[in-house]
């Protein structure tokens, strides 16, 4: 579904992403790990489209489409999702006025009908319940207010209400306490797919006991430096990135 | 007629003149009351000036007299005679004392509060500074480093003899002649002031500033500084002193232009502790200042720092164009007004490039029967993209009697820019007094320790040995204010 | 006995045209002035003489009203008219209202009348008019007012308020094309009353909105919000001064502006606390977002402070949306310009929020859907 082919990416004028070929099929789920600046988040935002993060060589193909042609609308329209480190908080717009606007933008673009405002009311209802998202959350202004681990929970909310083809799951487990990850792997959990792919983003393996991938990728340097099954994620823990991170760039 | 003739024959015919209202001696220490013309060709004579710097000013004198006073400002004061004032006196000759002994002991008693080391206490103190120390050698080894470097510091009137080139270049090119009122005045009848420039590349060794503190003799009452920083350089420049400034030149009105070309920096910091006459506001001085940098070239820096008290009235702001693309812009300040003082000083950001930034952080305290008031703009034009500013004033009022005002202008006519602006009024709390007090800290350390902490942001910019000087000039300051 | 214009006696509208032609046609010379030349946008017609007019509603029950214009003999003008009507004014605007117009509309609601209906009154026609508003004691009422488009209108309002009186004042100023509209508005808050004014504006050639709002009591307090959304060439100017004259008295301000094309919005919030009045409590917040490469925001709170122990604090701001807000929807399916609408929503809802009636909300929200949308 996702292949990524010695991709080049500078942010600033400076290049963070300095050659990463990735690939994963649907169904899969794959992990990358990596030290504090070793491109994570850059990786993360230059799938969904952000601006500023410009690829200077490489490609991303999105089941064979030239991903980075698209604009990052038409991206959500087409399955990609991002659960974001550090959701934006917007006031004056409500949690379930956006939910109904994003969703229906999606449906629209992929030709489908709008659904209602009772239908998308019933339909987040129900997925909330279980991601443990009060009503009161919803109807509060998107993510103002909210505590960090309230703020994940609604990112993979909406991965439930959207359902995507590929998610990109960008340091989820940042900021949360035990209980707070339990909830939020059990909730990514019940979303695996054999028609989705998903990547998670991490710094420590804890996530890893919860979520457990199919294959790590270990990102440093802007590279993928190292891979393997799940085993990889406790030897980096007993051993520290230094150990399989060889040289600079 | 080469210049120097032109010169010679002008002075000569000064001299004719003398005998019909004039005083007869040329060695007169003052020209003699009044602004007219012949004030002005006094003036340039008595300096030494080539024709081209007399034309100037002439040219400005003209424009003066048909302008008028501004009335805008918040300040008040008693109507100025321009015609009573004198305009020019050489650098005063008073007899020197021979020890600290023949000090008015009050006056040491401040210099002694502000940390000022004995040397320079004498030297202040008009003591025969060569009986003290030897002020020739530091001034020497000053001077060689700063030649070594190549950098230009020297009296503008010295600078416009030796360096026309560069004046010329750049003279009134940041503050045009017609400006405002005062600073045509200035263009007019300027005596003294200082010339920097320092070329490509230089980083200025040292700061521009320990020479003034060991020759802080009377300020000029019409200054006109012209500091230039080449392509790369960067330059510390500090003015004035927290020793209390005694003068009886009621009117100053300086002119001071900065001009920052391509990666040049500029940081210029005014410690000024003017005396304020009495308790009542009577003898204090009228100080009316123009000053703005431009940054020229492309990721150049001017900052202004000022910690600013005493004077009876003060009209000031130090202002920035920022021309060149990514070009940055500061402003920090400290203003006490306490007894019956009037301060009204602010900043002028004006973005013109391209990436430029801002940052304007001002600290109002008033006491006493004080009226303080920061006036600000920040003006964003079409071209300006992705401007951004960061303004912060803060005002501290102490009492029930004084007065801070805040007025700030924000124009913006870019979509891409950037401008924020905060502004908050406060008190000295009674339990943060309490605190102190509880702790065994006497009220006035107390006051002192608290607005301290108040001007932080804008102490820590100050260059390191005047940090220290202005925290203990803004508790002196507030001296008997609270209680 | 003579009839008097406008039931005031021919002194006091001498004075009036006195301060007038002393002062003159504001012009962008005069500080206060400074982003609106009305002098300029009026040309060489003026100020002109004409009587603007006023439509009530249906006029609530409860509320008296009384016609400015009646011919009356001193003698039957009432005293809630003559105390409070005309009181001393050195602006020139409002001065020139009371030399030249001889029409107008006064309102008052009685000792302790809680008025439930809105009353909705509407100011049309070119010319100069003027209204008076008085709630005594107690009394509550909601005020509506209406903007009729005219090529100029100058309205001199005046609203009292006595103790622990409550007044919502809502006023909706459409697009006005090419009109040149000045209201001034003079409101007095006696102690424990409450003075809550919504302002949308959608711009004309020149529009300026002025308020002098004194809290004289303790307890007095007065919540200004506002919104503009201005297109094309428009200009809205809301110039407000609010002076703490005693103190535990309590003020708030919130407003925003979006400028499009080459309009110019204008905010200028004075905040006087005097001498002595400790414990006044101040707040001010403007924010513009300028979206044509040709508007221009103009920001100026001001705040005067002469007592200490006083909390005032302003902000203002000017700048785009937020480019991280704008990326977190498109990433999530929202197409840039709808998402670029939620935002512009989103950043004028807290001032909307402000008002309290229900309805009046609903229709500034939709007037300014309406406005945004035709911007896009």
């Amino acid at each position: 579904m996702l292949e990524i082919k010695n991709l080049h990416v500078a942010v600033g004028g400076k290049e963070i992403l300095k050659g990463l070929s990735l690939s994963i099929r649907a169904g899969e789920v794959h992990a990358i790990m990596g030290p504090n600046g070793s491109g994570k988040s850059t990786l993360s935002y230059v799938l969904a489209g952000r601006a500023g993060y410009d690829i200077t060589q490489g490609s991303i193909l999105y089941n064979g489409e030239n991903l980075a042609a698209l604009s990052p609308e038409v991206r959500a329209a087409k399955g990609v999702f991002l659960a974001m480190q550090y959701p934006v908080e917007i006031p004056g717009v409500t949690t379930m006025t956006f939910l109904k606007t994003a969703l229906n933008s999606q449906r629209r673009a992929r030709g489908e009908s709008d659904i209602d405002a009772v239908g998308v009311l019933k339909l987040v209802r129900a997925k909330a319940k279980t991601l443990n998202v009060s009503e009161e959350m919803l109807k509060r202004a998107l993510n103002v207010g909210f505590s960090g681990g309230e703020k994940k929970r609604l990112e993979i909310l909406q991965m439930a209400i959207f359902e995507p083809k590929l998610a990109i799951l960008d340091e989820t487990d940042s900021g949360l306490d035990i209980d707070a990850l339990k909830l939020v792997a059990e909730g990514v959990n019940t979303l695996r797919d054999p028609a989705r792919a998903m990547l998670v983003i991490t710094h420590y393996q804890r996530l890893l006991d919860y979520i457990v991938p199919d294959r790590i990728h270990v990102l440093a340097n802007g590279r993928i430096v190292a891979e393997g099954g799940k085993e990889l994620a406790l030897e980096l823990e007993a051993k520290g990135y230094e150990h399989i991170v060889k040289e600079p760039a | 007629m080469s210049i120097a003739a032109e010169t010679k024959s002008q002075v000569a015919e000064l001299g004719e003149k003398y005998k019909y209202g004039f005083v007869t001696d040329i060695e007169m220490e003052r020209a003699p009351k009044g602004l007219s013309e012949d004030t002005v060709r006094y003036i340039s004579a008595k300096k030494g000036e080539p024709e081209w710097m007399l034309e100037w000013r002439l040219g400005a004198f003209r424009r003066w007299q048909a302008m008028t006073e501004p009335k805008w400002a918040r300040v008040h004061y008693p109507k100025i005679d321009y015609q009573a004032a004198y305009y020019y006196a050489a650098p005063k000759n008073t007899p020197l004392k021979q020890s600290l002994d023949e000090v008015d002991p009050k006056l040491l008693e401040t210099y002694k509060k502000l940390g000022i080391p004995l040397q320079e206490q004498m030297a202040l103190a008009g003591v025969a500074v060569d009986a003290v120390f030897d002020s020739v050698s530091v001034a020497t080894t000053f001077k060689e480093k700063l030649n070594e470097a190549g950098v230009i510091f020297c009296p503008i009137s010295e600078a416009i003899r030796d360096y026309p080139e560069l004046v010329k270049q750049y003279l009134g090119t940041v503050v045009p002649v017609t400006d405002n009122f005062f600073a045509t005045l200035n263009a007019a009848v300027f005596s003294d002031g200082t010339f920097v420039y320092v070329p490509k590349g230089v980083r200025c060794p040292m700061e521009l500033s320990t020479y003034f503190r060991i020759n802080a003799s009377e300020t000029g009452q019409f200054e006109r500084t012209l500091i230039i920083a080449d392509e790369g350089s960067y330059v510390s420049y500090l003015e004035g002193c927290t020793a209390p400034k005694r003068d009886e030149n009621q009117l100053h009105a300086a002119v001071v232009e900065l001009v920052a070309l391509d990666n040049a920096e500029i940081k210029y910091s005014t410690v000024q502790n003017w005396y304020p006459g009495d308790e009542n506001g009577l003898g204090g001085i009228f100080n009316f200042v123009t000053k703005r940098g431009d940054c020229r070239g492309k990721k150049s820096k001017i900052s202004w720092t000022q910690v600013e008290t005493g004077s009876a009235i003060t009209w000031k702001y130090p202002s920035c164009i920022l021309r060149g693309d990514e070009s940055v812009g500061e402003f920090y300040s400290i203003a006490i007004a306490n007894h019956h003082q009037q301060a009204d000083t602010g900043t002028k950001m004006i973005h013109l490039g391209a990436n430029t930034r801002s940052r304007i952080i001002s600290k109002g305290i008033s006491a006493g029967k004080a009226q303080n008031t920061y006036r600000g703009l920040v003006s964003v034009y079409g071209k300006a993209q992705n401007a951004r500013n960061y303004t912060q004033c803060d005002s501290l009022l102490i009492g029930g009697d004084c007065g801070a005002h805040t007025v700030p202008y924000i124009e913006s006519r870019n979509k891409s820019a950037r401008i924020e602006h905060e502004a908050t009024t406060s008190k000295i709390a009674e339990d943060q007094l309490f605190y102190c007090l509880a702790r065994g800290i006497p009220q006035d350390e107390a006051v002192s320790l608290i607005v301290n902490g108040f001007c932080r942001e804008v102490l820590q910019q100050l260059p390191m040995e005047f940090a220290v000087e202005a925290q203990k000039l803004v508790g002196i300051s507030l001296e008997g204010s609270v209680g | 006995m003579a009839a008097l214009v406008l039931g005031l006696p021919e002194a006091r509208r001498n004075e009036a045209a006195a301060v007038f032609r002393a002062r003159g046609v504001p012009h962008r010379r005069i500080e206060e002035w400074k982003y609106s030349d009305l002098k300029s946008a009026l040309g060489e017609a003026g100020v002109g003489a004409v009587v603007a007019q006023w439509l009530v509603g249906n006029l609530p029950c409860g509320v008296e009203v009384f016609d400015l214009a009646q011919n009356n003999p001193p003698a039957e003008i009432p005293d809630w008219v003559r105390e409070n009507f005309a009181t001393a004014t050195h602006n020139a605007m409002s001065s020139a209202s009371l030399a030249l117009s001889s029409g107008g509309v006064a309102f008052r609601v009685p000792k302790g009348a809680q008025i439930t209906d809105l009353l909705k009154v509407d100011f049309t026609g070119p010319g100069h008019v003027r209204g008076l508003l008085v709630l005594e004691d107690g009394a509550s009422l909601t005020l509506v007012e209406g903007v009729g488009i005219a090529d100029f209108r100058n309205v001199g309002f005046e609203i009292v308020l006595g103790e622990g009186a409550s007044l919502d004042h809502v006023r909706i100023s459409p697009d006005g094309g090419e009109a040149v509209l000045v209201e001034e508005a003079a409101v007095h808050v006696a102690a424990r009353a409450i003075y809550r004014a919504h302002f949308a504006g959608f711009g004309s050639k020149l529009s300026r909105m002025e308020l002098e709002i004194a809290l004289e009591g303790e307890g007095a307090q007065a919540h200004l919000s506002g919104v503009s959304v201005l297109d094309g060439k428009r200009h809205s100017d809301v110039t407000t001064h609010v002076i703490h004259r005693v103190g535990n008295t309590n003020s708030t301000q919130l407003f925003k502006h979006v400028a499009g094309g080459g309009s110019r919005a204008v905010y200028q919030g004075k905040v006087t606390v005097a001498k002595g009045a400790n414990g006044s409590d101040s707040n001010q917040s403007a924010k513009a977002l300028l979206l044509g490469d040709g508007a221009e925001a103009d920001l100026k709170p001001e705040l005067e402070i002469f007592a200490d122990d006083v909390k005032c604090a302003h902000g203002a701001a000017v700048g785009d949306l937020d480019a991280e807000s704008l990326f977190y929807l498109r990433a999530r399916g929202i197409p840039e310009t709808e998402a670029r609408g939620l935002l512009l929503h989103a950043f004028l809802e807290d001032a909307v929020a402000e008002i309290s009636n229900i309805d009046q909300r609903e229709l500034v929200r939709t007037e300014l859907l309406t406005a945004l949308r035709a911007m896009a």
